[in-house]
């Protein structure tokens, strides 16, 4: 969660759900997408549903943090914000404004893969959002005013998140450990000094890199036909001209032979302990045995790590795990929050072992079910709306390359066997493959010699 | 994960949407239709049906929350709500979760000020077993020794985990700040002092003497079959025995007067978390809906006032919003925001001159409409799901309010004038009588902020409690 960034806070509620989860949707006929992909190489994914008068737009822009270099970290998170600052014909603060007074809302996120922009709104302004939505992809303006009160504004969002949110700023640091080579060493939403450094030649250079219309997938969910959305595209979407994508990360992370350990220290009452495994990207087949073995350890209070760290030994508040969709080989990161003077490495202790479980015996038949079922509620519940629906397929067809996935879950977690749980556990838990984290109280550190 | 959840709880406040004014009913939003009926031992039932996703969610309102704790024992009502799950007459806690988890369904309680909410959700294939499992929670409770210890000792973590981060508690410290000894001013989750006090006989009594059909009422929407699910209600929740509750009732608190305001410092914060506000008004308050379009133009939305001047024009803040957490009582009214240590004083005197604003301009005809228009487009998604719904109808039962709330809304919406508008601000909106609670590095800000009221109050945030500071001088 915490490589997710928000242009606002208020609307979190609403993109919240784990996109990091893709279990079964078995009936495929209930769930018809129409695509075309416009001539300037956009690909368009429509989906009616007219069970409220309302649509929500997803665009989804390849280019995220793991396009960016050090000097500019946080660029694409902060040309996030900028894209609500202006265009040729709605000019600085018009974008809110009129999509307010038509009943429209929208907020938009960056990850180290991607940059979604999202609207909801009810379909009487539908014309008009695709208006917006061309204005700004076809010609933003740059103001060097509100590109000085956009930086205070995500140094504020920074402030917000990290340097005064543990869980946030133990994050940053194990990312920046976990990886030395790979883009994904850097915070999505940017060092510091950074924010505080980008030019206006750096917005206009990222726009020219990221913001081809070729490199986006735009999702349709709601009331509304695939005609009138393709009309609308061919009127609006569809001259707008292409130009050459953001050059591939061709840097791959190497494998990393040992464990890395580190500590922050800071005038806190709980410690955290942070755990990042270097793991496969997104679409590689492991996706559905890692995501099985994740709810036997950790979902709901009879999962494996609850009962051992939260319920029986009572070592740890809270211990939970997360892995972000990812377009190159990423993180799975299991976070404990320990209970008061119990010592983090107590609760590390207790996850080794858990894992060594697993490791040493197969999971139960009936973990294995439960994993599943778990996953199948989990998959119900993001797709009974239509803002979580635009994003699963949204997300599907950008991370695993064909939103038809989509179809196959259902068939790929059943698929998934106590072996293949145990293959996945003992191919990336491992020590060497591990960074550890660890959120120490200044007072506890200073009371040493 | 933890910081997740608290999250959720703070931006969770966005208040309900309450109507009166009777006006032409509006044909685009209906709500759905739902049936009511009342089982023999006194338990209300509320049932609607709603296809499109397998999944049935059940929500069942206990009309006791925090607001009954016993003074020096705030988080009494969370605590036995937070061990319904933990041991029941035929399961252990660990049965309990396993259960339920095999069937990928999800179990919560929890008690905010007015009531104790306990809801479920599971696929429509496991029913039967979702409904067993939902009424020996329920209805059959044990809370065990060991387990009552276990939750007591972790929520007392919790409280310092959440102290950790400004924005989870800035809050509890409002509410405790403003509302002193009356019961909204208590922290319904506890405290690092009161949840020491709270004991398992204390937790079996406060169940004996509220969980009963008569105080509850219990909503299921999703996919199912009316009449089959009566028959099964009948044997679940049906055979809960009949007992006598106190009626609890809650005095309303007129406005602070004057200006006071409480610093809690966080030596080690790089930005100040503010509250600016006063108490606001009660969930059925005949001006919610004029109060809800002024207050989207004020601090309810991205292009609100609030937010122009603190985000958009100035750049204090990553967000600034204000809202009415309207209950049965009057509750509070907050102006929210944060900003770093240096524009502390500049930040909070422009909300000041926002809300100046408000008073002296009132809202033109032109803020009016886009307001009107935001909340008629925005407000289909909040009545989208069967858990978003079974909530609604459940909760509106409670508080007397009917399917008018939805069905009415966009004609009341309408109805709000800029005249109506201005009598509002007058009458809803603080001016001068203001309450302050920062959380902020003290030795940064102290001598700055002190000129925003007379009284100046002051703690640690490692100090145990919000406010008042013991919180065994309570009366």
């Amino acid at each position: 969660m915490k490589a997710i960034w928000y242009r606002s806070s208020a609307l979190l509620l609403l993109c919240l759900l784990g996109i990091s989860a893709l279990p079964a949707w078995a009936q495929s006929q209930e769930f018809p997408v129409s695509t075309r992909t416009l001539k300037n190489g956009m690909k368009v994914l429509v989906q009616p549903d007219h069970s409220i008068p309302n649509v929500a737009l997803y665009i989804f822009y390849r280019i995220g943090s793991r396009n960016e270099h050090p000097g500019t970290t946080g660029l694409s998170h902060f040309f996030e914000h900028m894209m609500f600052n202006g265009a040729k014909k709605y000019g600085p603060g018009d974008l809110d404004k009129v999509m307010e007074a038509n009943g429209g809302s929208n907020n938009a996120y960056t990850t180290q893969n991607v940059t979604v922009y999202q609207d909801w709104f009810p379909r009487s302004a539908l014309s008009l959002i695709y208006d917006i939505e061309a204005d700004r992809i076809r010609d933003l303006t740059f103001d060097p005013k509100k590109i000085a009160s956009e930086r205070e504004v995500v140094a504020s969002e920074r402030r917000l998140s990290v340097d005064n949110n543990n869980f946030g700023l133990l994050d940053e640091q194990l990312w920046a450990s976990a990886f030395i080579a790979h883009t994904y060493q850097w915070p999505v939403v940017g060092w510091m000094s950074d924010i505080e450094h980008w030019t206006m030649d750096d917005l206009k250079h990222h726009f020219e890199m990221g913001y081809s219309p070729s490199n986006a997938t735009m999702v349709v969910v709601g009331d509304i036909s695939p005609d009138e959305i393709f009309q609308l595209c061919e009127k609006f979407i569809e001259p707008i001209p292409s130009h050459a994508p953001p050059p591939p990360v061709t840097t791959i992370e190497p494998e990393q032979l040992g464990e890395r350990r580190l500590v922050v220290h800071k005038p806190v009452e709980l410690p955290i302990v942070m755990i990042g495994y270097h793991i496969a990207q997104t679409n590689d087949p492991d996706f559905y045995a890692l995501n099985i073995l994740r709810s036997v350890l950790f979902q709901g209070e009879s999962s494996r790590m609850y009962q051992r760290l939260v319920d029986k030994d009572q070592l740890a508040l809270d211990v939970s795990s997360d892995v972000e969709p990812a377009f190159d080989p990423t993180l799975a990161i299991i976070t404990a929050q320990p209970r008061q003077s119990v010592d983090p490495q107590a609760c590390e202790k207790a996850i080794y072992e858990e894992l060594d479980k697993v490791k040493g015996a197969p999971i139960s038949d009936q973990e294995l079910e439960k994993a599943k079922n778990g996953r199948l509620v989990e998959f119900y519940r993001e797709m009974r709306t239509i803002s979580g629906r635009a994003n699963t397929v949204g997300t599907y067809e950008v991370f695993m390359g064909d939103y038809n996935k989509l179809f196959d879950a259902a068939k790929n977690y059943s698929a998934v066997t106590k072996e293949d749980v145990q293959r996945v556990v003992k191919k990336y838990f491992g020590a060497n493959n591990r960074t550890v984290a660890t959120l120490l109280p200044e007072s506890e550190e200073k009371a040493k010699p | 994960m933890t910081p997740k959840r608290r999250m959720l709880r703070l931006f969770a406040l966005f208040g309900f949407l309450l109507v009166l004014c009777p006006v032409a009913p509006a044909q685009s939003l209906r709500m759905p239709p739902h049936e009511k009926f009342v089982l023999k031992n006194g338990l209300t039932v509320l049932l609607m049906e709603k296809r499109g996703v397998p999944l049935i969610n059940v929500f069942a309102l206990v009309k006791t929350g925090a607001a009954a704790d016993p003074a020096g024992q705030e988080g009494l009502a969370s605590i036995t709500a937070g061990l319904l799950r933990k041991g029941t007459k035929s399961r252990s806690a660990q049965q309990f979760s396993a259960d339920f988890d095999y069937i990928g369904g999800s179990f919560g309680a929890d008690a905010g000020a007015d009531f104790t909410n306990i809801g479920a959700e599971f696929l429509t294939k496991d029913l039967a077993r979702g409904l067993e499992l939902f009424s020996d929670a329920v209805l059959h409770p044990t809370f065990p020794r060991n387990e009552t210890d276990k939750i007591l000792a972790q929520s007392l973590d919790g409280v310092k985990s959440a102290k950790d981060e400004p924005q989870a508690v800035l809050g509890l410290y409002y509410g405790g700040y403003l509302y002193g000894s009356h019961p909204y001013g208590r922290p319904s989750d506890g405290d690092e002092l009161s949840l020491r006090r709270i004991q398992r006989d204390g937790v079996v009594k406060f169940y004996e003497a509220n969980y009963a059909p008569g105080n509850t009422i219990l909503g299921i929407a999703g996919e199912f079959d009316a009449a089959e699910m009566r028959k099964k209600l009948e044997e679940t929740m049906g055979v809960w025995t009949a007992r006598a509750v106190a009626n609890t009732s809650i005095s309303a608190v007129p406005p602070a007067k004057g200006k006071r305001l409480l610093l809690v410092d966080k030596p080690d914060a790089t930005q100040t978390y503010f509250t600016i506000g006063n108490i606001g008004t009660a969930v059925n308050d005949p001006d919610r809906v004029a109060i809800r379009v002024v207050n989207t133009i004020f601090g309810g939305r991205f292009t609100s006032e609030l937010n122009e001047a603190l985000r958009v024009e100035s750049g204090y803040t990553y967000g600034a919003r204000s809202f009415f957490d309207s209950r049965k009582a009057p509750g509070p009214f907050e102006i929210v925001s944060f900003t770093k240590n240096e524009t502390t004083t500049p930040a909070i005197d422009l909300a000041l001159q926002v809300l100046e604003k408000l008073h002296k301009n009132g809202v033109t005809a032109e803020q009016l409409a886009s307001a009107k228009s935001y909340i008629k487009g925005q407000f289909p998604p909040t009545i989208e799901t069967s858990s978003q719904l079974v909530r609604r109808i459940v909760v509106d039962e409670y508080y007397g309010l009917g399917d008018d709330e939805v069905n009415q809304l966009e004609a009341r919406v309408d109805a709000v004038t800029p005249a109506i508008a201005k009598q509002v601000i007058d009458k809803h909106f603080p001016l001068d009588n203001l309450v302050f609670v920062l959380i902020g590095k003290a030795s940064a800000i102290e001598p700055a902020v002190k000129k925003y009221a007379d009284k100046i109050d002051q703690r640690r945030i490692s100090d145990p409690g919000f406010w008042p500071p013991l919180a065994g001088s309570q009366k």
